[in-house]
Protein backbone atom coordinates (compact mmCIF):
# COMPACT_ATOMS: atom_id res chain seq x y z
CA UNK A 1 0.00 0.00 0.00
CA UNK A 2 1.44 3.36 -1.01
CA UNK A 3 0.70 7.00 -0.22
CA UNK A 4 -1.57 9.06 -2.44
CA UNK A 5 1.34 11.51 -2.47
CA UNK A 6 3.49 10.46 -5.45
CA UNK A 7 2.80 6.76 -4.72
CA UNK A 8 5.57 6.85 -2.13
CA UNK A 9 6.22 3.99 0.27
CA UNK A 10 5.24 5.02 3.80
CA UNK A 11 7.79 5.68 6.53
CA UNK A 12 8.01 2.70 8.92
CA UNK A 13 5.42 2.97 11.68
CA UNK A 14 7.95 2.58 14.50
CA UNK A 15 10.13 5.39 13.15
CA UNK A 16 7.10 7.63 12.63
CA UNK A 17 5.74 6.89 16.09
CA UNK A 18 9.10 7.57 17.73
CA UNK A 19 9.40 10.81 15.75
CA UNK A 20 5.99 11.97 16.92
CA UNK A 21 6.92 11.07 20.50
CA UNK A 22 10.13 13.10 20.16
CA UNK A 23 8.23 16.16 18.93
CA UNK A 24 5.73 15.75 21.78
CA UNK A 25 8.43 15.51 24.45
CA UNK A 26 10.55 18.37 23.06
CA UNK A 27 7.44 20.55 22.86
CA UNK A 28 6.92 19.95 26.58
CA UNK A 29 10.53 19.92 27.79
CA UNK A 30 11.67 22.98 25.86
CA UNK A 31 8.45 24.88 25.22
CA UNK A 32 6.41 23.78 28.24
CA UNK A 33 3.50 23.14 25.89
CA UNK A 34 1.10 20.24 25.76
CA UNK A 35 0.70 18.77 22.25
CA UNK A 36 -2.67 19.59 20.75
CA UNK A 37 -3.90 20.63 17.32
CA UNK A 38 -7.66 21.09 17.31
CA UNK A 39 -7.48 24.07 19.66
CA UNK A 40 -5.85 25.66 16.62
CA UNK A 41 -9.32 25.91 15.08
CA UNK A 42 -10.33 28.08 18.01
CA UNK A 43 -7.12 30.09 17.71
CA UNK A 44 -7.99 30.81 14.09
CA UNK A 45 -11.63 31.58 14.96
CA UNK A 46 -10.48 33.97 17.67
CA UNK A 47 -8.81 36.08 15.00
CA UNK A 48 -12.19 36.82 13.44
CA UNK A 49 -15.04 36.07 15.86
CA UNK A 50 -15.63 38.29 18.93
CA UNK A 51 -17.71 35.70 20.82
CA UNK A 52 -16.87 35.30 24.55
CA UNK A 53 -15.90 31.68 23.90
CA UNK A 54 -13.06 32.91 21.69
CA UNK A 55 -11.85 35.47 24.23
CA UNK A 56 -10.89 32.85 26.85
CA UNK A 57 -7.57 33.70 28.46
CA UNK A 58 -6.11 30.24 27.96
CA UNK A 59 -6.97 30.41 24.27
CA UNK A 60 -5.62 33.87 23.52
CA UNK A 61 -2.35 33.10 25.27
CA UNK A 62 -1.81 29.92 23.25
CA UNK A 63 -1.97 31.58 19.84
CA UNK A 64 1.67 32.63 20.05
CA UNK A 65 2.93 29.06 19.92
CA UNK A 66 0.16 27.13 18.22
CA UNK A 67 -0.24 29.28 15.13
CA UNK A 68 3.47 28.93 14.23
CA UNK A 69 3.16 25.20 14.97
CA UNK A 70 0.23 24.89 12.56
CA UNK A 71 2.16 26.87 9.95
CA UNK A 72 4.92 24.31 10.43
CA UNK A 73 2.49 21.48 9.65
CA UNK A 74 1.64 23.14 6.33
CA UNK A 75 5.34 23.66 5.64
CA UNK A 76 6.13 20.04 6.58
CA UNK A 77 3.51 18.81 4.13
CA UNK A 78 4.90 21.06 1.40
CA UNK A 79 8.47 19.88 2.03
CA UNK A 80 7.33 16.27 1.95
CA UNK A 81 5.74 16.82 -1.46
CA UNK A 82 8.71 18.81 -2.78
CA UNK A 83 11.39 16.28 -1.89
CA UNK A 84 9.07 13.40 -2.72
CA UNK A 85 8.61 14.28 -6.36
CA UNK A 86 7.53 17.88 -6.62
CA UNK A 87 4.73 20.08 -5.33
CA UNK A 88 1.54 20.39 -7.39
CA UNK A 89 -2.09 21.03 -6.49
CA UNK A 90 -4.18 17.86 -6.72
CA UNK A 91 -7.68 16.51 -6.35
CA UNK A 92 -6.48 12.91 -6.03
CA UNK A 93 -8.33 11.16 -3.21
CA UNK A 94 -7.33 7.52 -3.64
CA UNK A 95 -10.03 5.00 -2.86
CA UNK A 96 -12.72 7.69 -2.69
CA UNK A 97 -12.05 8.31 -6.40
CA UNK A 98 -12.04 4.60 -7.21
CA UNK A 99 -15.18 3.69 -5.28
CA UNK A 100 -17.30 6.75 -4.54
CA UNK A 101 -16.31 8.53 -7.77
CA UNK A 102 -17.57 12.03 -7.01
CA UNK A 103 -16.18 15.03 -8.86
CA UNK A 104 -14.53 18.10 -7.28
CA UNK A 105 -17.85 19.68 -6.22
CA UNK A 106 -19.00 16.53 -4.45
CA UNK A 107 -15.61 16.12 -2.79
CA UNK A 108 -15.68 19.68 -1.50
CA UNK A 109 -19.16 19.22 -0.02
CA UNK A 110 -18.21 15.89 1.57
CA UNK A 111 -14.96 17.32 2.94
CA UNK A 112 -16.73 20.40 4.29
CA UNK A 113 -19.29 18.22 6.07
CA UNK A 114 -16.56 16.01 7.50
CA UNK A 115 -14.62 19.09 8.56
CA UNK A 116 -17.69 20.56 10.23
CA UNK A 117 -18.05 17.46 12.41
CA UNK A 118 -14.33 17.48 13.14
CA UNK A 119 -14.32 21.14 14.19
CA UNK A 120 -17.43 20.92 16.35
CA UNK A 121 -16.67 17.46 17.73
CA UNK A 122 -13.02 18.01 18.68
CA UNK A 123 -13.81 21.26 20.45
CA UNK A 124 -16.70 19.70 22.32
CA UNK A 125 -14.50 16.75 23.29
CA UNK A 126 -11.64 19.05 24.22
CA UNK A 127 -9.14 17.37 21.96
CA UNK A 128 -8.41 15.12 18.99
CA UNK A 129 -5.90 12.48 17.97
CA UNK A 130 -2.97 14.56 19.20
CA UNK A 131 -4.33 16.03 22.42
CA UNK A 132 -6.33 13.01 23.57
CA UNK A 133 -4.87 10.14 21.57
CA UNK A 134 -1.15 10.84 21.88
CA UNK A 135 -0.63 13.13 24.86
CA UNK A 136 -3.71 12.26 26.90
CA UNK A 137 -3.21 8.49 26.69
CA UNK A 138 0.52 8.86 27.40
CA UNK A 139 -0.39 10.90 30.47
CA UNK A 140 -2.85 8.19 31.53
CA UNK A 141 -5.88 10.46 31.50
CA UNK A 142 -9.25 8.71 31.69
CA UNK A 143 -11.18 11.35 29.68
CA UNK A 144 -8.70 10.83 26.85
CA UNK A 145 -9.35 7.10 26.85
CA UNK A 146 -13.11 7.71 26.67
CA UNK A 147 -12.74 10.21 23.84
CA UNK A 148 -10.25 8.07 21.91
CA UNK A 149 -12.45 4.98 22.12
CA UNK A 150 -15.34 7.20 21.02
CA UNK A 151 -13.70 8.61 17.93
CA UNK A 152 -11.99 5.39 16.89
CA UNK A 153 -15.29 3.55 17.28
CA UNK A 154 -17.47 6.01 15.40
CA UNK A 155 -14.77 6.39 12.76
CA UNK A 156 -14.74 2.65 12.11
CA UNK A 157 -18.54 2.48 11.99
CA UNK A 158 -18.72 5.38 9.54
CA UNK A 159 -16.06 3.98 7.22
CA UNK A 160 -17.77 0.59 7.21
CA UNK A 161 -21.07 2.28 6.39
CA UNK A 162 -19.53 4.20 3.50
CA UNK A 163 -17.36 1.48 1.98
CA UNK A 164 -19.22 -1.67 2.97
CA UNK A 165 -22.86 -0.58 2.82
CA UNK A 166 -23.48 2.61 0.84
CA UNK A 167 -20.85 2.13 -1.85
CA UNK A 168 -19.89 -1.48 -1.21
CA UNK B 1 10.92 29.58 15.69
CA UNK B 2 10.98 26.50 17.95
CA UNK B 3 7.30 25.87 17.27
CA UNK B 4 7.62 26.41 13.53
CA UNK B 5 10.47 23.88 13.38
CA UNK B 6 8.69 21.32 15.57
CA UNK B 7 5.53 21.77 13.51
CA UNK B 8 7.47 21.26 10.28
CA UNK B 9 9.09 18.06 11.55
CA UNK B 10 5.74 16.80 12.84
CA UNK B 11 4.07 17.69 9.54
CA UNK B 12 6.72 15.91 7.49
CA UNK B 13 6.36 12.76 9.60
CA UNK B 14 2.56 12.78 9.36
CA UNK B 15 2.81 13.24 5.60
CA UNK B 16 5.32 10.46 4.96
CA UNK B 17 3.95 7.90 7.41
CA UNK B 18 0.41 7.69 6.05
CA UNK B 19 -1.11 9.50 9.03
CA UNK B 20 -2.23 12.24 6.64
CA UNK B 21 -3.28 9.88 3.84
CA UNK B 22 -6.94 9.22 3.05
CA UNK B 23 -6.32 5.61 2.00
CA UNK B 24 -4.35 4.74 5.14
CA UNK B 25 -7.03 6.28 7.35
CA UNK B 26 -9.76 4.23 5.69
CA UNK B 27 -7.57 1.10 5.86
CA UNK B 28 -7.17 1.73 9.60
CA UNK B 29 -10.92 2.04 10.15
CA UNK B 30 -11.53 -1.03 7.96
CA UNK B 31 -8.91 -2.94 10.00
CA UNK B 32 -7.01 -3.70 6.79
CA UNK B 33 -3.72 -2.08 7.82
CA UNK B 34 -1.81 -1.85 11.08
CA UNK B 35 0.33 1.11 9.98
CA UNK B 36 -1.65 3.79 11.82
CA UNK B 37 -2.20 1.63 14.90
CA UNK B 38 1.55 1.01 14.95
CA UNK B 39 2.31 4.73 14.71
CA UNK B 40 -0.12 5.77 17.45
CA UNK B 41 0.87 2.83 19.64
CA UNK B 42 4.58 3.57 19.30
CA UNK B 43 4.04 7.28 19.90
CA UNK B 44 2.15 6.57 23.12
CA UNK B 45 4.60 3.89 24.30
CA UNK B 46 7.58 6.21 23.79
CA UNK B 47 5.90 9.38 25.04
CA UNK B 48 4.55 7.80 28.23
CA UNK B 49 7.89 6.96 29.91
CA UNK B 50 9.37 10.22 28.60
CA UNK B 51 6.50 12.09 30.19
CA UNK B 52 6.96 10.18 33.42
CA UNK B 53 10.64 11.18 33.55
CA UNK B 54 9.86 14.82 32.78
CA UNK B 55 7.20 14.97 35.46
CA UNK B 56 9.59 13.38 37.95
CA UNK B 57 12.14 16.06 37.14
CA UNK B 58 9.31 18.58 37.28
CA UNK B 59 11.03 21.28 35.25
CA UNK B 60 11.62 22.32 31.66
CA UNK B 61 15.09 22.53 30.15
CA UNK B 62 15.06 26.21 31.16
CA UNK B 63 14.22 25.33 34.75
CA UNK B 64 10.63 26.50 34.74
CA UNK B 65 8.01 24.36 36.52
CA UNK B 66 6.25 22.00 34.10
CA UNK B 67 2.70 23.03 33.29
CA UNK B 68 0.58 20.03 32.37
CA UNK B 69 -3.09 20.80 32.62
CA UNK B 70 -5.06 17.57 32.65
CA UNK B 71 -8.18 17.38 30.52
CA UNK B 72 -11.52 17.37 32.32
CA UNK B 73 -14.22 14.83 31.64
CA UNK B 74 -17.58 16.21 30.54
CA UNK B 75 -20.42 14.63 28.58
CA UNK B 76 -18.95 16.54 25.68
CA UNK B 77 -15.87 14.33 25.88
CA UNK B 78 -17.77 11.32 24.58
CA UNK B 79 -20.37 13.10 22.41
CA UNK B 80 -17.66 15.25 20.84
CA UNK B 81 -15.40 12.25 20.36
CA UNK B 82 -18.12 10.37 18.51
CA UNK B 83 -18.86 13.34 16.23
CA UNK B 84 -15.15 13.83 15.58
CA UNK B 85 -14.78 10.17 14.60
CA UNK B 86 -17.54 10.43 12.00
CA UNK B 87 -15.91 13.54 10.56
CA UNK B 88 -12.44 11.99 10.62
CA UNK B 89 -13.71 9.01 8.64
CA UNK B 90 -15.48 11.21 6.10
CA UNK B 91 -12.59 13.61 5.53
CA UNK B 92 -9.87 11.03 5.97
CA UNK B 93 -7.87 13.48 8.04
CA UNK B 94 -7.87 14.59 11.65
CA UNK B 95 -6.90 18.19 12.63
CA UNK B 96 -3.11 17.94 12.26
CA UNK B 97 -3.18 16.18 8.87
CA UNK B 98 -5.67 18.79 7.63
CA UNK B 99 -2.89 21.38 7.65
CA UNK B 100 -0.38 18.86 6.29
CA UNK B 101 -2.66 17.99 3.37
CA UNK B 102 -3.07 21.66 2.54
CA UNK B 103 0.72 21.94 2.47
CA UNK B 104 0.93 18.90 0.18
CA UNK B 105 -1.35 20.62 -2.32
CA UNK B 106 -4.47 18.52 -1.77
CA UNK B 107 -7.07 21.15 -2.66
CA UNK B 108 -10.02 19.38 -1.03
CA UNK B 109 -8.30 19.77 2.36
CA UNK B 110 -9.13 23.48 2.19
CA UNK B 111 -12.83 22.55 2.28
CA UNK B 112 -12.21 20.32 5.30
CA UNK B 113 -10.46 23.19 7.09
CA UNK B 114 -13.27 25.59 6.16
CA UNK B 115 -15.72 23.08 7.60
CA UNK B 116 -13.65 22.65 10.76
CA UNK B 117 -13.45 26.39 11.37
CA UNK B 118 -17.19 26.66 10.77
CA UNK B 119 -17.77 23.81 13.21
CA UNK B 120 -15.55 25.38 15.87
CA UNK B 121 -17.22 28.75 15.32
CA UNK B 122 -20.62 27.10 15.64
CA UNK B 123 -19.60 25.50 18.93
CA UNK B 124 -18.43 28.88 20.19
CA UNK B 125 -21.80 30.36 19.28
CA UNK B 126 -23.93 27.68 20.95
CA UNK B 127 -21.58 26.95 23.85
CA UNK B 128 -23.63 28.86 26.46
CA UNK B 129 -26.66 26.74 25.64
CA UNK B 130 -24.73 23.46 25.74
CA UNK B 131 -22.92 24.28 28.96
CA UNK B 132 -25.37 22.90 31.48
CA UNK B 133 -26.74 19.81 29.66
CA UNK B 134 -23.25 18.63 28.72
CA UNK B 135 -21.56 19.69 31.98
CA UNK B 136 -19.09 21.91 30.14
CA UNK B 137 -16.68 24.20 32.01
CA UNK B 138 -17.43 27.94 32.33
CA UNK B 139 -15.93 30.50 29.97
CA UNK B 140 -13.23 32.66 31.51
CA UNK B 141 -12.63 35.67 29.29
CA UNK B 142 -9.03 36.77 29.64
CA UNK B 143 -6.40 39.21 28.50
CA UNK B 144 -4.33 36.64 26.65
CA UNK B 145 -1.55 36.40 29.20
CA UNK B 146 -2.27 32.74 29.98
Amino acid sequence: MTLILHDLAPMHWALAGAGIAAVTLVLLWVGNRRLGISTGFEDLCSLALPLPYFRRGSLLGARRWRLPFLAGLVLGGALSALVGGGWAPTWDLGMFDRIVQWGPAGKLAWMFAGGLLIGFGTRLAGGCTSGHGIFGLSNLEAPSLVSTLGFMGSGAVTTHLVYRVLFG
Amino acid sequence: MLYLVLGTVFGFILSRSGAADYDFIQAMFLFQSTQLYGIIGTAVLVTAPGLWLLKRRGRTIAGRPLAIERKAFTRGTLVGGLLFGVGWSMAGMCPGPMFVNIGEGKLYALAALAGALTGAGLLGAVYPRLQRPLTLPPITVGTGEG
